[in-house]
């Protein structure tokens, strides 16, 4: 049979208190020392050494062999010196105990009773793992960066003729091919396009507002200035918006055309400005000239998208 | 009695947060049973390997996966995207360089590891299945390190592979089935670079992850095994916890390999050889350094001829092997003490003098091919 916890101790004369623990050996996993609660006084839990149980008189009572005098001269238990079965981790020793309810005990390692260094351990790890992790920060950050910022690429492409353009004020498409270098791999050709607007006065003056347009390079260096007075507007076929390709269309209520773009429905008009739908900013102008055989030259230049100011990324 | 008279300090948002996890997950319980492990004996430095190697591993990971970040598995940009992260990337020379060391410090730590599971008799029971977990753990390691290799796509790369699947290839049954599986073909080509990319960043790390996780439960399930000397008395008086004292071992030893590491991807970063050519060249094919007692071994007269070829290459490390894996149900006298092993001791001895000798007449051959 076995003592419940909560089962009352009696000494050889008269009943000492309860049962409130047990110990277990973490080695042997058996139970070395019941915890015995005093009745009187302020509820002291003394440590009672198994062997002094002298019989097991039922689940609810167990009777030990001294008397109630002696009861007194077990060691106070030291709650500090014990940990749970909850917080320490013994193979199989689960298996062995089936106590219920309470706390079931097992004595601290020697070793780790009042530790004084503890907390000096445990700064000193957190402090190499830290030394270990730390110089990895700043070259790991470097290394993904490499690819991230490259530099404008300025030149020059032509991308065909203004005698296709036959009529004024609408968007007409030019595709052209350039090569484009990407880290280790060999240099590519991409297909990319932009529109051009054969523009009326009033329509040039809507674009430019009657100035010239200036562009510059990575370090703050003029690049091209394209003129107020010039008839011909090149817009970036990247919609400023989120980055789509929109096209030039007619529809019911623009019989004449406008620039749609087909992902959130932005519109603009021959001059590119905002006509309706989400778009933060007009179309973006490119550095653009027309030589004297007719043949458009763009800078392939691309601005982030989605926000009021022109931010250049390529 | 002063103390008690204080306020009581209001838990800050971190613990706040800390106690929120607790209570649904029991955070504090985990961190208890994980920390307070009594370790029979005490903590020991040569207990630290296992936690090393996890600690190499770890690292192998990140730093693998940075790599993937410009690396591209394909016979046309393989080395030339190698070479970009060598010298064009920065510090991509000594990530690769720390990958690199980190393989060869993986495979030194997995011998220490092993050697001293083996030499304190802890491979006995009840620990059995953690010592075969254990070599399965052991076979992923090497399997990294020979795919990892071809990774590069130079010539050190494709040799090494050529010959290593030529040696597979000589398995009875299954040999050609495996090197055709492995080749993606009957050349090595590019099926044969994704197939080996796939198993080195894929199948071998899941592999890895899984039966690492099994081998540290069977681990915690049996216990720490403790010294292999002393009466059950003194070990309890010696015992203490997984914290805080073998924790300080293991990160001290894992400081000091990291260290080593840094300084080996320093002294002697990575340098490519020529791109891979079905054409050696001046190149004269070696594996990398833990394959070359296995390299060597071949070299000898008596594994020559076909019979020779399968003894030296399959049989004995095959043999070798099976007999590591049955080791804890021949070997099941309670003996742990290796000074009372005479058997294992003179084994172990021997073995890593063999690894040795034919490692370094390995090296010193190298002087005749020059």
């Amino acid at each position: 049979m076995q003592p419940k916890l909560t089962a009352k101790a009696r000494c050889t004369d008269k009943e000492v208190g309860k049962i409130s623990k047990v110990i277990v050996d973490p080695l042997s996993h058996e139970i070395s020392h019941v915890v015995v609660r005093e009745l009187n006084g302020q509820g002291v839990d003394r440590q009672v050494p198994i062997e002094q149980i002298q019989t097991v008189v039922s689940e609810e009572e167990i009777v030990l062999r001294c008397p109630s005098e002696e009861f007194d001269r077990f060691p106070q238990l030291e709650r500090d010196q014990y940990v749970t079965i909850h917080d320490v981790e013994i193979a199989h020793l689960e298996d062995h105990l089936h106590v219920e309810p309470g706390e079931v005990l097992v004595p601290l390692p020697r070793l780790e009773q009042g530790v004084p260094r503890r907390a000096f351990f445990n700064n000193m790890t957190h402090a190499i793992g830290t030394l270990i992790a730390l110089p990895l920060a700043f070259p790991v950050l470097k290394f993904l960066m490499k690819p991230m910022y490259k530099p404008f690429d300025n030149a020059w492409f032509s991308v065909g003729n203004i005698k296709k353009i036959k009529k004024e004020n609408i968007g007409f498409q030019f595709k052209f091919r350039r090569g484009f270098k990407e880290a280790f791999m060999p240099e590519q050709q991409i297909e990319k396009n932009i529109w051009v607007v054969k523009a009326t006065p009033e329509v040039q003056k809507a674009v430019t507002g009657g100035k010239d347009a200036k562009f510059f390079g990575n370090k703050g260096d003029l690049l091209h200035v394209n003129k107020a007075n010039s008839p011909y507007i090149g817009f970036s076929g990247k919609c400023p918006h989120l980055g789509c390709g929109y096209k030039w269309r007619r529809t019911k209520n623009f019989p004449d055309g406008v620039f749609l773009c087909p992902c959130h429905l932005s519109l603009y008009d021959e001059a590119g400005k905002v006509i309706d739908g989400p778009a933060p900013r007009a179309l973006d102008v490119l550095p653009m000239q027309v030589d004297d055989a007719g043949e458009i030259k763009i800078i392939d230049v691309e601005y982030k998208a989605g926000i009021k100011k022109q931010i250049r990324l390529l | 009695m002063q103390k008690e008279t204080q306020p009581v300090n209001q838990p800050n948002p971190f613990e706040k947060v800390i106690e929120f996890v607790d209570e649904r997950v029991g955070l504090k319980t985990i961190q208890a049973k994980m920390m307070n492990e009594p370790i029979p004996g005490g903590s020991r430095w040569a207990y630290a390997f296992g936690s090393i190697l996890l600690f190499i591993f770890i690292l192998q990971v990140v730093t693998g996966i940075l790599l993937m970040f410009y690396y591209v598995p394909s016979t046309d940009h393989a080395y030339d995207s190698t070479q970009y992260i060598i010298h064009e990337v920065d510090y991509g020379w000594f990530l690769l360089s720390y990958h690199f060391w980190g393989s060869s410090a993986m495979v030194v730590m997995v011998f220490a590891h092993m050697s001293q599971v083996f030499l304190w008799g802890a491979y006995k029971k009840p620990r059995e299945l953690i010592w075969l977990v254990g070599l399965a753990l052991f076979g992923i390691v090497m399997g990294f390190g020979f795919t990892g290799y071809l990774l590069p796509w130079d010539q050190r790369a494709y040799w090494a592979t050529v010959v290593g699947v030529e040696i597979m290839d000589k398995t009875p049954i299954v040999g050609d089935f495996i090197a055709r599986f492995l080749k993606g073909g009957p050349t090595p080509g590019q099926m044969t670079l994704s197939r080996f990319f796939v198993i080195h960043v894929m199948v071998l790390p899941a592999a890895l992850m899984g039966l690492a996780g099994l081998h540290i439960f069977l681990f915690r399930k049996a216990g720490p095994a403790g010294p292999f000397r002393g009466t059950p008395e003194e070990l309890k008086a010696k015992t203490d916890y997984f914290f805080p004292r073998q924790i300080w071992k293991d990160i001290v030893g894992m400081a000091t390999v990291f260290l080593i590491i840094c300084s080996l991807a320093f002294i002697e970063p990575v340098v490519l050889l020529e791109q891979a050519t079905p054409d050696p060249g001046d190149y004269h094919p070696e594996p990398e350094w833990y394959f070359l007692f296995l390299f060597q071994l071949l070299r000898l007269k008596i594994f020559g001829g076909e019979f020779g070829q399968f003894m030296g290459a399959m049989a004995i490390p095959g043999a070798f092997m099976a007999f590591l894996a049955v080791l804890p149900f021949i070997d099941t006298k309670p003996e742990r003490n290796i000074f009372k092993r005479p058997v294992a001791l003179i084994g172990w001895i021997f073995i890593m003098v063999f690894i040795l000798v034919f490692t370094w007449s390995a090296i010193i051959n190298r002087e005749f091919l020059d």
